[in-house]
């Protein structure tokens, strides 16, 4: 749930992240080890010029969200458990991809996304992930060459089969 | 003409079978895809790009080019019947042709649009095939500070005219350009802000971060939203065809929008925004009956989207020409140019000529197909916009993620996917703009790269930019379209507290 304080606090929040972002890319080419002395403008003038865009815009966002308030002036309702279901769907399917393989880590992030938009029937959400990540394996990797990985879990089961 | 041989050659290639194939089944997948609800053109070149990894240049652009305009048709469908709009250009049509949609007439509404395409998109080609050449021979005439000074303006007139609010913009854009610095800097080989992630030494791709916003932000901002937003969807009923009075309220408007769509399009100012604004206006005013707009008027569906057609091709005139993407659809377009190692510009036409002219010719033989494809067919699209919503953005979450995982086969690609997905999704609830930061990243460098070029030349004199007349030109351009902007709001302000 997110009312119009909640918003206006994403604003300013907003704005300090583009400000430390521009802080942090100053520090950075700040530290940057020099070379190029040949050329005459070296890897450093375009990183500063961004950094200190980066900072005056953070501190127009702030002085914009202290007094014009955010532009939807009602404020918006955020389903935060659905958007953690979809985020954490996400990040799993990159920590498990490479050990169980795009199709059982592909499904897994179709289940947990049926079910953040209010689908319940994972034994079919799972038949459909299941389909469509074994036919974009079989049309990727076979038809046009691409990598999908098939997962360290069952390469040996792979090579087995194939000897 | 040289022109005219040069495109008669083009057709010569495009219309091989071969060829030919490749571009049925980019219009089709174009509209297809861009039909879903949430994707517009730039996600769909975008997730469509693994497709064409394995095809030859040629072939692949003529597939893009296919995409490219299918994706524009799929996404007018769904602003009329869904009232979704993928993208912003597509805002305008939504108005009218939802509410035309929701009188019964969604058939009429997309029949304009579709017609309306097809003409717009005829017009503008041909446009197109006489525009892009005299830009290339201007192209030769320019040096690294007009270039740069281009680029500028360019980045400017995205930043300065989306939304409502200029520091939302520049924040967008200044994000765009710092993802642009990742990576080892070209002239000297020094890495900046790699942060010791060796995968991080060749960049950040614009097409992880395209889909990590349209994408994944999208899905996330659904997910987040879908309990409080129901969705009213009208089915097609009743006649098909467009009446005579609709023919009769629609071809005026369809030439007005092609008039006003291409020629914004093909500046460097870009877009597709202001032509579709501009049309919808010009139409208002032009009407008989201006107290129909906003309730289903035919000709605020009719003009609009011609003009979005229009500066579509118009957009691809600065593409192919100098190399310069003014919307984020052709940022992605550029972005897959750079994969096959190609950069478009004067010497494009000059050494892959049959491939430019191949493109632009399977933009004529497109819009025929997808006029065959779309008139008739209209209703199995429809079917598409009913996909349940848990399946369609759970599939789009696995396309996203393959696309991702494919372009280098490893990890941080879905990494930097994830974490771009959690600020788009927070850029869309702050209503921040997304083109922006896109066409940020990709035309960073590359200003950056003239910057630099314009100095070792000049020695080090920064009055280049000012003492070239063409740079100053573009510059003091660039300039006023931020601050005139400004003072008029100002102004505005000062009127209603008076």
């Amino acid at each position: 749930m997110t009312t119009e304080k909640g918003l206006r606090l994403g604003e300013v929040a907003f704005g300090l992240a583009v400000l430390a972002l521009g802080v942090f890319i100053a520090f950075e080419t700040w530290t940057m080890p020099g070379v190029g002395a040949a050329t005459t403008v070296g890897p450093r003038l375009f990183p500063g010029l961004v950094a200190a865009g980066l900072i005056l815009v953070g501190l127009w966002l702030q002085l914009e969200a202290v007094t014009t308030g955010p532009v939807k002036a009602d404020g918006i309702e955020i389903d935060w458990p659905s958007f953690s279901l979809v985020a954490s769907g996400l990040l799993l399917q990159i920590v498990l991809l490479e050990t169980l393989g795009w199709i059982l880590a592909g499904t897994l992030l179709f289940v947990m996304t049926a079910r953040a938009f209010g689908s319940r029937r994972h034994l079919t959400n799972a038949l459909i992930g299941l389909a469509l990540t074994t036919l974009t394996l079989v049309v990727f990797d076979l038809g046009l060459d691409l990598e999908l990985p098939v997962g360290s879990l069952f390469e040996p089961l792979l090579d087995a089969l194939q000897k | 003409m040289d022109t005219l041989s040069a495109l008669l050659h083009g057709f010569t290639v495009a219309l091989t079978p071969y060829n030919l194939m490749w571009s049925a089944i980019g219009v089709t997948l174009g509209t297809a895809i861009g039909v879903l609800p949430g994707i517009g053109p730039a996600l769909t070149v975008a997730l469509l790009l693994p497709v064409t990894y394995n095809l030859d240049p040629t072939s692949a652009f003529i597939m893009f080019a296919g995409i490219f305009y299918g994706a524009m048709y799929g996404g007018s469908t769904t602003s009329i019947l869904l009232n979704t709009p993928g993208e912003s250009a597509s805002i305008v049509t939504a108005l009218d042709g939802h509410a035309m949609a929701r009188k019964g007439r969604g058939a009429q509404a997309l029949a304009t649009a579709a017609i309306g395409s097809f003409v717009a998109g005829t017009i503008a080609t041909v446009a197109l095939t006489f525009v892009a050449p005299l830009m290339v021979r201007i192209a030769l005439a320019f040096g690294p500070a007009e270039y740069f000074a281009l680029m500028v303006l360019s980045l400017t007139t995205v930043t300065a005219v989306l939304g409502d609010s200029l520091p939302r913009g520049l924040a967008s854009l200044f994000f765009g350009l710092a993802l642009g610095l990742v990576g080892i800097d070209l002239q000297t080989g020094q890495a900046r802000f790699s942060l010791g992630v060796p995968e991080l030494l060749d960049g950040i791709d614009v097409v992880v971060v395209a889909v990590g916003l349209f994408a994944v932000g999208e899905t996330l901002y659904n997910a987040a939203r879908h309990r409080y937003e129901p969705e009213e969807m009208y089915d097609l009923k009743g006649s098909k065809w467009m009446s005579k009075e609709d023919w009769a309220r629609s071809w005026k408007p369809w030439l007005r929008g092609t008039l006003i769509g291409f020629p914004i399009g093909a500046l460097p100012a870009g877009g597709s925004e202001i032509p579709t604004f501009l049309s919808y206006l010009t139409e208002k005013r032009l009407s008989k009956h201006p107290e129909e707009f906003g309730h289903g008027a035919i000709e605020a569906v009719a003009g609009p989207e011609a003009a979005n057609n229009a500066s579509a091709a118009g957009v691809l005139a600065p593409l192919l020409s100098l190399g310069l993407p003014t919307s984020a659809t052709a940022a992605i377009m550029l972005a897959a140019f750079q994969q096959y190692g190609l950069q478009p510009g004067p010497l494009l036409f000059e050494n892959n000529s049959s491939l430019v002219w191949g493109l632009i010719a399977s933009l004529y033989i497109g819009n025929v197909l997808l006029l065959v494809l779309n008139l008739p067919m209209a209703g199995v699209w429809v079917k598409l916009l009913a996909i349940p919503r848990p399946w369609l953005y759970a599939g789009i979450l696995i396309f996203a993620t393959m696309g991702a995982y494919t372009l280098n086969n490893n990890l941080v690609d879905l990494v930097i996917l994830w974490v771009i997905g959690l600020i788009g999704f927070g850029m869309r609830v702050l209503d921040i703009p997304v083109a922006p930061c896109i066409v940020g990243l990709i035309l960073g460098p590359m200003a950056e790269q003239q910057f630099r070029r314009a100095l070792a030349i000049s020695q080090g004199d920064l009055s280049v930019f000012v003492t070239h007349p063409i740079s100053l030109g573009l510059l003091l351009t660039g300039l006023l379209l931020v601050v005139v902007p400004v003072l008029l709001r100002r102004r505005r302000a000062k009127y209603t507290t008076a």
